[in-house]
């Protein structure tokens, strides 16, 4: 199976390994890794689907950012943590062109610094958007 | 002639008023059948002159930056140069208006005018879609006015004569005999009113209006009345050049509607051409089919 | 030329139904640069989904879009009950892929007439939507609504097959099937719609894999990309689909494969029908969900489309992210539209089939003044107001 051949090489990075369901295995590695865990995503064939953030509110003083990658049928998923004062994480443009969209929208909604996206505008939110305010976390409410 | 015949020739009849009412009718015929061909219900029949009136009363707004006397005067010298080119043509199937040798000449520039307008307008109206649709008219014009011009001037020669009325006066069927030359009349017309497939000029899904997005009001009425008249001009010249003269306003009405039919016909079947496609056409075979219908001619006179 | 002209596609032009911004940078008729902007259709809808239960977010997902909305609820029903370890009776799984090729088949016919209409074919666009009509009544007669069906519960379906709506959909199928054969025909041998598609968006294998290309668009350059075969879902296990693929990649191909899939849809729904399980419309299902996270991902219209849901063991859930196609084949328009003629930008556009409703999910809705917003409540009030004076 090639999750199991990517399990093996990812191990080295490997904080955390799980399997939550079949044909998924979630990685959880750090910061620093990320752009090599993906490069050897990227020659493996996997293609990126999609970004998710996810915010688990002030009191746990983290967030997290999830890189889903797929193959066939199985799903990679790639778990980066970030400080929730401060996140931030690499942009992986660079490997993958087409993230620019991922990484606009999670740095918009999530208020995350994605350093070195090559395109920093808003994707969705508008032009004059307050830039204190980060519609997907869970302190901005809905009224 | 009295200053109230003159006067009556230039508002009434054939010129001014049942010109107009003459063109809203043959757009509403065009827009019916296309609508038919389509699957569609179609437009009502006062639908054309609904739109006109309309626009008139409605507002005009100027972009900033264009000239407000080209603005205003581009769609009037459109439409003057539509009616008058209609007062040398058998209009109805009755005598021409006036005539003179070489009206022909004088007519087929006339005809012109309202293309020139058009991409006039559309550079003066500072839009980046007007421009662009400006630009493409303009390279349309050069595309298909040399052909059609050959295509219209074959039966002249034949005739030998460059007066309308005389060339008309030939009760032969030409499209048999210059079945070259009436193709391309039929579709360089096409390309003068910016009719589907060279309808490339005022692409919507591209350029939005074209040349005249920016009219809105009394200007777009216009510039719609001309075009009005310019089809029942240019299908009266090439019914009365290609389908053996217009006799009587019977002979005219069935002799026009079938060109328009065909003119409706291959605007539902076609897909748009892009604008290079445009002029590679006419270029790779327009003229040089032309340029073989002429050569036929001149051998045939010769002989 | 020094200084640059740039045309604007959208938010609004004739070109995009949606609102969508694109900025070309033309010399002349030839394109030199694009960038997009989206969000103009931008509700809120994933935040949304934090502070509603399960059912209600259904309903909520389901008018993501108007076109394909059926695959938005399916997508996320699956999950839902893949984390609470349940799964839905065999004859609710028919009918949910019944209702999903139902809703590919209207999809299809409203792209095939839009690209027409993009390339100056109106007559076929008008022909297309025509029929599209046929498909939306039998969805009508299946699940009572012509668009956004809501078929889906979690667990299951709420509509049954009659054998009524069984033979009207039958009926629609042999119909439309007919009229397809005509459209594959003017596709493939129209001579001037030809010109406007053979050779023109060209993408190669190495462009699909490299801006990850979803959908019929990746099929179209040879790229098996169909979650239908490669992770069947539902009842696609039992129910197996014949994966369309063309290898010129250019947009003829685009038009081809859909074209195509269409009749792998007419039969895959003649064989639901033929032999549709017997049993329950639906199974229970716990009001709260055991926490987890799982990720679901079904073949839309349009491509992939992924949804990762996580649940804290409430009954509303932690975080729903949506990732549809559009998005991700976004990025290959404004590759391909480099280089090409204006004339080409919207056909491009359209080759992808974009849905730009899809695409901008989530925000607090402003009202005009951009200050104060709009509480729940009040629109529903709103709403509800609304309607009383219309009658």
């Amino acid at each position: 199976m090639t999750l199991d051949k990517m399990q093996d090489r990812l191990k080295i990075w490997a904080e955390e390994t799980q399997t939550p369901e079949a044909n998924r295995l979630d990685v959880t590695i750090t910061v620093g890794n990320l752009l090599a865990a993906v490069a050897v995503l990227k020659a493996e064939g996997w293609y990126l689907s999609a970004i998710t953030g996810l915010d688990y509110g002030h009191d746990a003083d983290r967030m997290e950012v999830l890189y889903h990658f797929c193959f066939g049928a199985e799903t990679l998923t790639l778990r980066v943590s970030a400080p929730h004062d401060t996140p931030s994480v690499p942009s992986i443009c660079h490997l993958i062109p087409p993230a620019v969209v991922f990484e606009r929208e999670l740095a918009e909604m999530f208020g995350i610094v994605v350093v070195g996206i090559p395109n920093s505008d808003h994707l969705f939110l508008p032009d004059d958007w307050d830039n204190r305010v980060f519609p997907l976390r869970k302190d901005a409410r809905l009224e | 002639m009295t200053l109230l015949q003159a006067l009556f020739t230039l508002l009434i009849f054939p010129g001014g008023l049942f010109l107009i009412a003459n063109g809203l009718i043959y757009q509403w015929v065009r827009r019916k059948l296309i609508a038919r061909l389509q699957n569609r219900i179609g437009p009502r029949w006062f639908q054309p002159l609904a739109d006109t009136i309309k626009l008139l009363a409605k507002e005009e707004i100027q972009p900033e930056g264009s000239n407000p006397l080209l603005f205003n005067l581009l769609p009037m010298i459109a439409l003057a140069g539509a009616l008058t080119a209609a007062l040398y043509l058998p209009i109805a199937g009755l005598a021409s208006a006036s005539s003179f040798p070489g009206d022909l000449i004088v007519t087929l520039y006339l005809l012109s005018l309202l293309t020139i307008c058009t991409s006039l307008a559309g550079f003066n109206s500072h839009d980046r879609f007007s421009v662009m649709g400006a630009l493409r008219t303009l390279t349309q014009l050069f595309a298909y006015e040399a052909p059609f011009m050959f295509a219209l001037l074959g039966p002249a020669v034949t005739a030998g004569s460059w007066e309308i009325s005389q060339i008309a006066a030939n009760p032969n069927w030409l499209l048999l005999t210059q079945p070259i030359g009436f193709v391309i009349a039929l579709i360089g017309f096409m390309g003068k009113l910016e009719l589907a497939p060279f309808d490339a000029p005022e692409a919507e899904t591209e350029i939005v209006a074209g040349a005249l997005t920016e009219y809105s009001g009394r200007g777009l009425a216009l510039f719609h009345l001309s075009r009005a008249v310019e089809l029942v001009a240019g299908l009266t010249l090439i019914a009365a050049f290609y389908l053996g003269g217009l006799s009587n306003p019977f002979d005219d009405l069935f002799k026009t509607l079938l060109l328009l039919f065909t003119l409706a016909g291959a605007q539902t079947l076609l897909t748009r051409l892009r604008i290079t496609q445009t002029v590679g056409l006419w270029w790779r075979y327009g003229v040089l089919l032309m340029l073989a219908q002429w050569l036929v001619i001149i051998a045939g006179r010769a002989l | 030329m020094t200084q640059k002209f740039t045309l604007p596609v959208g938010p609004q032009h004739p070109a995009l139904k949606e609102p969508g911004h694109f900025e070309f940078t033309v010399e002349g008729e030839i394109v030199t640069g694009a960038t997009v902007r989206l969000g103009y259709a931008h509700r809120g809808i994933e935040k949304a989904t934090e502070g509603r239960n399960w059912t209600q977010d259904i309903y909520l997902l389901e008018r993501i879009c108007g076109i394909c909305s059926h695959v938005h609820a399916l997508a996320f029903c699956l999950g839902v009950e893949q984390l609470a370890g349940v799964t839905a009776p065999p004859r609710a799984q028919a009918i949910r892929v019944l209702v999903a090729e139902l809703e590919r088949i209207h999809s299809h016919l409203l792209w095939l007439g839009v690209a027409a209409h993009e390339a100056g074919f109106d007559t076929l666009f008008m022909y297309a939507w025509r029929d599209r009509e046929t498909v939306m009544d039998a969805l009508e007669t299946l699940t009572g609504n012509r668009v956004n069906y809501s078929a889906n519960l979690l667990g299951g379906v709420k509509c049954d097959v009659t054998s009524a709506s069984a033979s009207q959909i039958y009926h629609a199928v042999d119909k439309l099937e007919e009229r397809t054969r005509h459209y594959l025909d003017v596709v493939m041998n129209d001579d001037l719609l030809i010109q406007r598609t053979r050779g023109v968006g060209v993408m190669t294998v190495e462009q699909v894999d490299q801006m990850g290309v979803m959908g019929p668009t990746a099929r179209a350059s040879g790229v098996m990309r169909d979650i239908r075969c490669i992770a069947p879902y539902s009842a696609y296990v039992e129910f197996p689909i014949q994966p369309i693929v063309e290898t010129s990649g250019d947009l003829q191909a685009r038009f081809i494969v859909r074209v195509k899939e269409l009749f792998e849809s007419y039969r895959l729904i003649r064989t639901i029908l033929d032999h549709l399980p017997d049993g329950d419309l639906k199974t229970r299902m716990p009001r709260r969900i055991k926490a987890g996270e799982t990720i679901s991902r079904v073949e839309a219209p349009r491509g992939e489309l992924f949804y990762f849901i996580k649940s804290n063991g409430t009954d509303t859930p932690e975080r729903v992210k949506v990732r549809t196609p559009t998005l991700c084949n976004l990025a290959s328009v404004l590759t391909l539209a480099v280089g090409r003629q204006v004339a080409d930008i919207p056909m491009i556009l359209v080759g992808i089939d974009p849905c730009f409703s899809c695409n901008d999910r989530a925000v607090l809705l402003l009202d005009q003044s951009g200050e104060r917003r709009w509480t729940w409540e009040k629109l529903r009030q709103y709403g509800i107001d609304f309607y009383r004076r219309q009658q």
